[in-house]
């Protein structure tokens, strides 16, 4: 019952105001609420999954090979509590502000109860039915403010991803076939027993899937696009939220469901993530629009996860899970103040900043620290050199945006509501808090990455 | 039977990538639509055995087919039709969008053609 | 290139009917004894495309008006169907527990079986339905009143 209580929260509240005019106050604040509620549903879920260990629920009534699991462990509730975390924070912004179309408050609510669905699921196609409500709930979502330049965005984003999904279906059919059962756990058992080169090729189907999610460095190409020319809000949405289905399906089909083919490209995956730190940095310095710069922006910090994950072990994965937390409220803090003009705006901005960048005591200087471990752990001073080049370079590229925009002021942009401009002052100072007191957020990730790599999914 | 379905497979994402990257948007949906089918396809062909169909009473002795793969075959069609659905939608938004443009510049609106809007920097 | 001649006129209206009786055989008993809701409203959908690619928005419209109450009727039927699957968990089942459990009878009424799953279906015809013709409405208006012109 308490693991079915977030999903059924957003979902039934999605469906409750779907038919009401989204752009009342009322009705806008109906949805906060409705999210809040689902947060610390998923609160109280994380507490049991933390004391008592997984939870787990056969949908059916049927035993457990046959039916579908629904299952939440340390790696789930963290992953689902940034994301609802976000979703949250981008509703409460956009509410304030005034919303623009009725369909907003409903669009956010799918949209988390799809992302909350593929964290708690322990079922490989109804990863990819849930995971298919998020996507089909954020192209729509790409459409918000309806001018022609949001409408070609919302277009590359819907093929590309569409295309994405098409590959992550062909992949979840071929692990059915090489291993005859859906389930997580059962996957995670048989696939030893599978013909090595063909889970070596849905390891690379699967990669290609969720790469292209995250907007890596070979299928970078829609972000640019896309971010430039879509929302504030929905760009937080959906750099901050929906790239996190990116980095769960990695971590939980590379080292949770496929740990042998993880350990055998390894190397390649460093290799990749590494060209993606770089050129994602690179290619930020040069002169853009501020939207532009932070996408590219996350493609470099991208290269990260995938860089720690390659790195693997319980050093490795731990500092992938905590990388990807931190990485979401820095970019949504970051797509938030990029809309947002006044006098507490550029603080927010600067401390996002600086938490990209990881300088202490901001929450990115931990994600940092994890990342160094981990390549100290794997003997590699390639790997610490790239943590520090790649610091310096976010600065650089983050700070000529603060310049541009906040430090020369510009008076004759009248700023924006206070409500939005205090929710975001809060967000930052947020990542300041963690950034003093981190154990909690390292606990968390250490017990993610155990859930990993201890009882298999 | 493998081979053919994986023949078939093959031409569909093919004919599917080609319609893609066309310039009309109509044809970039049809695209997408024989793609998701060769994914569905490619569900089907995935399917652990052929046989008999898979309702009890089973006949003894012989090969049942694998009722799974079915189920996700739907599934995977409705979602495939749903996200079609939203595309279309999409496209449909964009040529009126272009329409409405078209009219507030005092530009001829006969002949629109259905394609991707040309890139032009949005206001912030 | 109209569609709109009077073969397609008459045939449309002929079969409008049948359509729907159709969608329903589907949807209670399939076509080899298990149901399905997906195909039997799409079908059913079908039936009203048909329909307005005869006659086009106005005069389908204006003939069934209740056709306009589109998106309530898909919006109840994804409601029905959450319902169906989260009622379960209020009383301690796992989430979308059919009743009769398996194994136990079914009451029928004639080929007509209550069953909770026959409610998920019904659930999701009138979810799929509703959404084509919703779709028809939205984007219908664009063209003229003499069916569609290409």
């Amino acid at each position: 019952m308490l693991l079915l209580l977030p999903l059924a929260i957003t979902w039934f509240g999605a469906v409750a105001l779907a038919p009401f005019d989204g752009r009342r106050r009322a009705v806008g604040a109906v949805a906060v609420g409705v999210m809040v509620a689902a947060f610390i549903a998923l609160v109280r879920l994380g507490i049991e999954v933390w004391t008592s260990g997984p939870v787990e629920m056969v949908a059916g009534d049927w035993p457990a090979g046959i039916g579908i699991r629904l299952r939440a462990d340390a790696l789930g509730i963290a992953f689902a509590l940034i994301s609802l975390g976000v979703l949250l924070a981008a509703l409460a912004y956009e509410v304030l502000g005034g919303v623009h179309e009725r369909s907003l408050p409903s669009l956010v609510l799918f949209m988390s109860t799809g992302l909350t669905g593929v964290f708690l699921t322990a079922d490989i196609f109804n990863f990819y039915v849930f995971f298919e409500i998020a996507m089909i709930s954020s192209f729509v979502l790409a459409t918000y403010g309806a001018q022609v330049g949001h409408l070609r965005a919302a277009l590359t984003f819907m093929v590309v991803n569409l295309l994405g999904s098409v590959v992550f279906l062909a992949g979840v059919a071929s692990l059915y076939h090489v291993t005859g059962t859906l389930d997580m756990m059962g996957v995670a058992d048989r696939v030893d027993g599978a013909p090595a080169g063909s889970v070596l090729l849905i390891a690379v189907l699967i990669f290609v899937a969720f790469g292209l999610k995250l907007g890596l460095f070979p299928f970078h190409s829609w972000v640019p696009l896309v971010y430039r020319d879509t929302w504030p809000a929905v760009a937080a949405m959906l750099s901050a939220a929906l790239a996190n289905i990116g980095s769960y399906g990695l971590l939980r089909f590379g080292a949770g469901l496929m740990p042998r083919e993880l350990s055998l490209t390894a190397g390649g995956l460093i290799v990749i993530g590494s060209l993606s730190i770089i050129y994602g940095a690179v290619q930020a310095i040069s002169p853009r629009t501020a939207s532009e710069v932070i996408a590219w922006s996350s493609i470099g910090q991208v290269g990260y996860i995938l860089v720690a994950l390659g790195v693997g072990g319980p050093v490795g994965l731990a500092a992938a899970v905590l990388y990807s937390i931190i990485n979401s409220l820095n970019k949504l803090v970051l797509f938030l103040a990029v809309g947002l003009r006044g006098w507490l705006v550029g603080a927010a901005f600067a401390l996002a900043a600086f938490s990209v960048a990881g300088v202490p005591p901001s929450a990115g200087f931990f994600g940092k620290v994890a990342i160094f471990r981990a390549g100290a752990d794997a003997d590699s001073t390639a790997l610490l050199a790239l943590v520090f080049v790649g610091g310096a370079l976010s600065l650089i590229y983050l700070f000529r945006i603060y310049q541009r925009d906040y430090w020369a002021r510009n008076h004759a942009t009248p700023p924006s509501p206070l409500g939005a401009r205090v929710l975001v002052l809060a967000l930052a100072c947020g990542i300041v808090f963690i950034g003093l007191w981190p154990e909690p957020l390292l606990a968390l990730s250490a017990s993610a990455a155990a859930a990993l790599t201890g009882g298999g999914s | 039977m493998i081979l053919g379905l994986a023949l078939v497979i093959s031409i569909l994402f093919g004919c599917g990538a080609f319609l893609l990257l066309k310039r009309d948007l109509i044809r970039m949906a049809g695209g997408v639509i024989l793609i998701s089918n060769a994914a569905n396809l490619f569900i089907v062909a995935a399917g652990l055995s052929r046989g008999r169909e898979p309702i009890y009473p089973l006949p003894p002795g012989e090969r049942i087919s694998d009722p799974v793969v079915q189920a996700l075959v739907l599934t995977a069609i409705v979602i495939g039709f749903g996200t079609v659905a939203v595309l279309l939608g999409l496209i449909y938004r964009t040529y009126t969008a272009r329409i409405a443009r078209a009219v507030d510049q005092g530009e001829e609106t006969e002949g629109t053609p259905v394609s991707m809007p040309p890139e032009d920097r949005v206001a912030d | 290139m109209s569609m709109s001649t009077i073969l397609t006129k008459v045939i449309s209206r002929l079969i409008f009917l049948p359509t729907f009786v159709t969608a329903v055989a589907i949807l209670v008993k399939g076509y080899f004894g298990a149901g399905d809701g997906f195909s039997a409203g799409v079908i059913a959908g079908t039936g009203v495309v048909i329909q307005f690619l005869a006659f086009g928005p106005r005069e389908l419209f204006a003939r069934y008006p209740s056709l306009r109450r589109a998106p309530l009727l898909a919006w109840s039927g994804l409601l029905l169907g959450l319902a169906t699957a989260f009622a379960p968990v209020l009383w301690g089942d796992p989430i979308m527990t059919h009743y009769p459990r398996p194994g136990e009878e079914v009451p029928h009424l004639g080929l007509l079986a209550f069953h909770t799953a026959v409610l998920f279906d019904a659930a999701v015809f009138l979810l799929v339905f509703g959404m084509i013709v919703s779709v028809l409405g939205a984007i219908g208006n664009r063209y003229g009143s003499e069916g569609v012109d290409s």
